[in-house]
């Protein structure tokens, strides 16, 4: 049985069905990322799962007890959040030791623990400090402290990073997936930055609207989107959506039978700009973005879609050629009208 | 032409702040006065001053009695009021509902209406629960009175306490007791203290209750002060003595919490 589990969970706030009965299972030590567009509710989930906002349906389950109804402070997680919320009036180590201590460790120990942590940290030198006196990166470290003196059951994290310098965020998301691999404490951590998702999850769980829309491995939904939304948020730049008829009587090689008013889905990298004649759409070039290493053509239909290609070569065209644009048979993703895959691409499973 | 605005600006303050302290400096004054100096037209400025109005006061009512009266009166009512306004404040600041800002501006509004317009009806009800000239009516209605503005000051210095702080407390597994003692108590300190005074104050200073439901008993300084502007005649001289002894507790106390009360009446507006 699963160490943290989700039954059909659901939230209202007034008439507003925040959380769309949802159902997830995460297994002891995994790296769970919820990821998804702002408003979708991953914050409201994630205050769920710690006891902040009641659950007005469903159950949750962790560690095979039912803690659907339990107070934050019987639930044994720990939650990093985006402000820190650090305590003002208390010092670094007390800041640290609060939770030992309302838990009535003994002093010696907590003593311990809390310069444990502070070495991992980096942070014995701030210890006798308060939270004003920190910079944003020590102040979240503190808060990373704060949860791992504890050795809770599960740790939580709401866009921990989103307050830092783009450096910083680096630096910090390798930290913090060097520490999951360390402690291989059961983590879910909430971020609407997809690169995070992609370089920390063990699993990803892409949500919309107050539901799932796909749980899986990393290169799992970036290979296998289960539908149009899923396709389109991960990957940068985003996947080209076309509606099948822009491709006239070719799309019927690829699948049939053709779905009605469905779409067919490709990444820039398996678009390439040809001559013409030997692709299978031609469009009109709006701009170039060369990025030294890699350029990326934006182009437009003449049904008025665009596509961006995303090329390794630098390339000569220019904005207002007209070029032929080909699509990699093997990677072309099949989506019905209802934005349900058909069928995902062949080249994966090479 | 800088330094002269200066000086103008100086000068204003220092008339403005004169206009308003003649009164007080009048009243010392004219307590150390003889009865007839206090009533001398044009007025004396210069005079030999005398203590007889004091001795006089003390020797015809009570004063220390009158004293203790407001202490019990006023510090019972702020704790009372604290008790009650804290958790009331603390609800509405951190489990806010659509209903909040409303339920405030209500009890804020209460404040609007004249008290003499329950005066009938709260004393009937005094008399009925025997609470009439009692120490302990006094407290009921100086926290009654003083609870509105109490909530409010506590309800805006609350929320300036992020809300996050309290939830992570209560990650770290503090309970409801837990996260006033260690958290709210802490960093709500300062606004505590001030509502405090400010109830302190305004309890001492109250007038209208006490002169309609006290005399003898319970009386606050209040009704001392009122007991020399009797219907068988003026007593300035007296009157300013018992008066200055009233207020000066309260003063000197004031002016011990300046920073507090001036924080206290910018409800958290200015930091
Ligand atoms: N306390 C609340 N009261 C009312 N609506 C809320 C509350 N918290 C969140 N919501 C609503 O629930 C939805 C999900 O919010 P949230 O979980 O914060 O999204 P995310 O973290 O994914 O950006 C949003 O539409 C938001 O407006
Ligand atoms: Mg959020």
């Amino acid at each position: 049985m699963s160490f943290l589990q989700l039954k059909n969970i659901e939230k209202f706030f007034g008439d507003h069905r925040a959380i769309k009965g949802v159902d997830l299972s995460i297994e002891k030590g995994e790296f769970i990322v919820f990821v998804g567009p702002s408003g979708c509710g991953k914050s409201t989930l994630l205050r769920l799962i710690a006891g902040l906002e009641t659950i007005d349906g469903g159950n949750l389950l962790l560690d095979g007890k039912d803690i659907t109804h339990a107070p934050s402070s019987k639930r044994d997680l720990a939650m990093v959040f985006q402000s820190y919320a650090l305590y003002p009036h208390m010092t670094v180590a007390e800041n640290m030791s609060f939770a030992l201590k309302l838990a009535g460790e003994d002093k010696k120990v907590i003593k311990e623990k809390v310069e444990h942590a502070a070495e991992i940290l980096n942070l014995t030198r701030y210890l006798e400090r308060t939270p004003k006196a920190l910079s944003g990166g020590q102040r979240q470290r503190v808060a990373i402290g704060r949860a791992i003196v504890r050795a809770p059951k599960v740790f939580l994290f709401d866009e921990p990073l989103s307050n830092l310098d783009a450096a910083l965020r680096v630096q910090t998301r390798v930290e913090i997936a060097k520490l999951h691999r360390e402690l291989g404490a059961t983590t879910i951590y909430v971020t609407h930055d997809q690169v995070e998702a992609m370089t920390m999850a063990d699993r990803v769980v892409v949500l919309r609207d107050g539901a799932i829309e796909q749980v899986g491995r990393p290169l799992e939904l970036y290979d296998r989107p289960q539908n149009r939304f899923v396709a389109q948020f991960i990957g940068m730049p985003q996947m080209n959506m076309l509606p099948i008829g822009e491709f006239g009587s070719y799309a019927e090689s690829l699948v049939r039978p053709l779905p009605v008013g469905g779409h067919i889905g490709v990444r820039p990298e398996h678009v390439t700009i040809t001559n013409a004649g030997e692709g299978q759409l031609l469009a009109t070039v709006d701009f170039v973005e060369s990025l030294g290493a890699e350029s990326l053509v934006y182009a437009t239909t003449p049904h008025g879609v665009q596509v961006v290609s995303k090329q390794s070569v630098r390339s000569s065209v220019r904005a207002g050629d007209t070029v032929s644009l080909k699509f990699e048979q093997d990677w072309l993703h099949v989506f019905d009208a209802d934005g349900q895959v058909v069928s995902n691409a062949k080249g994966v499973a090479k | 032409m800088d330094k002269t605005l200066l000086w103008v600006r100086t000068g204003a303050a220092w008339l403005v702040a004169l206009l308003i302290f003649f009164p007080i400096l009048w009243l010392g004054m004219t307590a150390f006065k003889t009865e007839l100096q206090a009533i001398s037209v044009p007025p004396k400025f210069f005079f030999t001053p005398t203590l007889e109005n004091f001795i006089e006061v003390q020797s015809r009512s009570d004063y220390l009695l009158y004293a203790k009266n407001s202490l019990i009166t006023s510090v019972a009512s702020t704790l009372l009021g604290l008790l009650i306004a804290a958790p009331a404040a603390y609800s509405m600041a951190f489990f806010q509902t659509r209903r909040t800002k409303d339920l405030l501006v209500w009890m804020l509004s209460t404040k609007m209406m004249p008290a003499v317009g329950v005066l009938i009806p709260v004393y009937v009800v005094y008399q009925q629960f025997q609470l009439l000239d009692t120490r302990l009516g006094l407290t009921i209605i100086f926290t009654m009175s003083n609870l509105p503005i109490m909530v409010w000051m506590l309800y805006s210095y609350f929320k300036d306490i992020p809300r996050e702080i309290l939830e992570a407390a209560r990650m770290d597994g503090a309970t409801l007791y837990d996260e006033f003692r260690h958290v709210i108590l802490p960093l709500g300190i300062g606004g505590l203290a001030s509502t405090a005074l400010l109830c302190l104050v305004l309890s001492w200073n109250e007038s209208f209750w006490s002169l309609n439901l006290s005399s003898a008993k319970a009386g606050t300084l209040a009704t001392l002060i009122a007991s020399y502007s009797s219907p068988e005649g003026l007593f300035w001289a007296k009157l300013s003595a018992a008066s200055l002894m009233a207020i000066a507790p309260i003063i000197v106390f004031g002016w011990f919490c300046q920073k507090q009360l001036v924080q206290g009446l910018t409800f958290g507006a200015v930091k």
